[in-house]
């Protein structure tokens, strides 16, 4: 196993019936990281997700939780995890409070001290006794973070966490991710739709599709494009035009994109560009957004995407 | 750590609404029944039956008789509906609005999880039996003199018996002790049905449906041999309990099917339940 890894899974697979869910999906979430998870509904997250959490139960492959196999040790391995699922949904008859003691108890011992710690890190405190039925759907949003947090938790696994939130609740739920990794260390997973969150709050992502994995790595290895330039110089038709006739580009793009020839790195074309009289006013590698990436990445899937053959009897 | 998760289960089974519904409306019927036992021929028909084998009607026509004549029907329509209907939400219902998720994202095993709702589901059919039996005699007590205990119940159960006040008490608890565990069998079947991936109204009905068949079956006449095959057949153990002289071997063979039932319940509920995959 990955000795560092807060969050491994090998090659695990996962029918419901004859449709194949999750197909030997394999990957690992560094200890500290802020790990995304893409893809569209049906991809696959939630799945894993709830493979992760021991709420189902994988077809084949291993799960694996701060050290411990989630399918033999799952209360080793979920002891101190916490999560949050999308919609946060509570015993509305029942007090803020009385939720967070009932959902303590299926964890291990929690003080009232701690209770009212977690209440007052997502400022609930003064409402915590009024019934949940009256909150907010920003309040429950803070009710799940801190039903998370009560097992004092080293791994938060947050499935949709903005999901039907307004956009100052998607402001504050961000700032709150990143409030609980600054301020208590903890790794999370993070599911999401919104590629704009998980862009600024990720280090790593994996993106699913149609239950594989179809990139894993750092959020500047998804967004860079190394062989995409912009170009900036006096007659930039002349200088794509040589560029190509040199070798160095396949084909411009625009009035200032260029795509360089395999092998070719900015560097070279630079020199190039200056040994042959052509002035520079900016010559920069061109990156791309987190969403341009996952619906290049998506279109590349489906182009090249084979029907999930049904499984043999 | 077992005590805090079954005080858990029962304060979320306790702070619903729906859960006193039961209670209410055993509280109802035993109003309409009391007034009804009042103003009706069924007051003279039981005291012409109790002159009839030759016992004072005013002696035996008591706050314990008119709370038995009103638990029987009590006991064959409103006590299962209510045993099955919170045995058909206790995890089905979870499951429907997603607190199940929360709870299973926690180091609890299914095992146990499902043990402390199944133990909370008893405690209440235990309190809704107190409950039943504890307003029946408070209620008859308001019109009718604290004496001797009559039972009739005719048909293959045969039941006669006449005990003075305070061995009628006595059967009168045991008779409730017996029917919690009833209660309990009732709420298992509804419970075992909310463990698969169901909606909790399907549970309920199908719970509803299991005992109801039974006691079809049971009252068919080609089925007078296997009738002991019936689930049904043995709940009738709470009526034997007022026979003098008692009989304990009848009583606790009863009770010991009954008892295995709910246990069976249990053991196939926890089975679906231990396999099967939690979604949203």
């Amino acid at each position: 196993m990955n000795g560092d890894a807060m969050i491994e899974l090998r090659g695990v697979v996962k029918d419901f019936g004859r449709r194949r869910a999750v197909e030997d999906l394999s990957l690992a979430v560094p200890r500290g990281e802020i790990y995304g998870l893409l893809g569209h509904n049906g991809a696959g997250k939630s799945t894993a997700i709830g493979m992760m959490l021991g709420q189902v139960w994988p077809t084949a492959g291993a799960v694996i939780i701060r050290g411990h196999e989630v399918t033999h040790n799952r209360a080793a391995a979920l002891a101190r995890v916490g999560a949050i699922f999308e919609a946060p949904v509570f015993y509305d008859y029942l007090s803020g409070w009385r939720n967070l003691e009932v959902l303590s108890h299926y964890s291990g011992p929690v003080s009232a001290r701690r209770l009212a710690e977690v209440l007052d890190w997502v400022r609930l405190t003064g409402r915590e006794h009024s019934k949940v039925r009256t909150y907010s759907h920003g309040m429950r949003a803070r009710l799940a973070i801190a039903q998370a947090l009560l097992p004092d938790p080293e791994l938060l696994i947050l499935d949709e966490p903005s999901d039907g939130l307004d956009p100052e609740g998607i402001h504050e739920m961000r700032e709150t991710i990143l409030r609980l990794r600054r301020d208590l260390n903890l790794t999370i997973l993070l599911s999401s739709h919104l590629l704009n969150e998980v862009e600024q709050l990720c280090t790593r992502i994996a993106v699913m599709n149609r239950g594989r994995k179809v990139f894993e790595g750092t959020i500047a290895d998804a967004t860079r494009r190394p062989n995409r330039i912009r170009l900036l110089t006096d007659d930039f038709a002349a200088a794509a035009r040589a560029l190509t006739a040199a070798g160095l580009a396949d084909a411009a793009e625009g009035p200032s994109h260029l795509t360089l020839r395999a092998g070719i790195r900015v560097a070279d074309v630079a020199r190039w560009l200056v040994e042959n009289h052509h002035p520079i006013h900016e010559l920069a590698a061109e990156e791309q957004t987190l969403e341009q990436f996952y619906l290049s990445l998506m279109n590349e899937s489906r182009a090249g995407a084979q029907p999930t053959p049904p499984l043999a009897h | 750590m077992f005590l805090r998760q079954l005080r858990s289960e029962l304060w979320k089974l306790f702070g619903k609404k729906r859960t006193y519904i039961g209670f209410g409306a055993f509280l109802v019927a035993q109003v309409l029944m009391l007034v009804m036992f009042q103003h009706s021929n069924w007051q003279r028909n039981t005291a012409r039956l109790l002159e009839g084998n030759g016992y004072l009607a005013a002696e035996y026509l008591s706050a314990l008789t008119v709370a038995v004549v009103m638990l029987i029907p009590q006991i064959l329509l409103l006590m299962p509906l209510y045993a099955c209907l919170v045995g058909g939400d206790m995890v089905a219902k979870e499951a429907e609005d997603g607190t199940l998720r929360m709870i299973l994202c926690r180091p609890i095993s299914r095992a146990r999880l499902l043990l402390v709702k199944w133990i909370a589901g008893v405690i209440f059919c235990v309190l809704l039996v107190a409950a039943l039996g504890g307003m029946a005699v408070l209620l008859a007590r308001l019109w009718f003199p604290w004496s001797g205990l009559f039972v009739f119940v005719p048909g293959p159960t045969r039941v006669f018996a006449v005990l003075p006040a305070g061995e009628g008490l006595l059967a009168f608890v045991l008779a409730h002790g017996v029917l919690a565990l009833n209660a309990a069998t009732m709420f298992s079947l509804a419970f075992m049905f909310s463990c698969f991936n169901m909606k909790p109204a399907a549970a309920t009905v199908l719970g509803l449906t299991f005992l109801l068949a039974n006691l079809v079956l049971e009252n068919m006449p080609f089925f007078e041999d296997y009738k002991a095959f019936c689930l049904t057949h043995h709940f009738r153990a709470w009526l034997l309990v007022f026979n003098q002289p008692f009989a304990w071997a009848d009583v606790l063979g009863h009770l010991s099917v009954v008892l295995g039932c709910a246990l069976t319940a249990f053991v196939i509920g926890l089975s679906a339940f231990q396999v099967r995959d939690i979604k949203s």
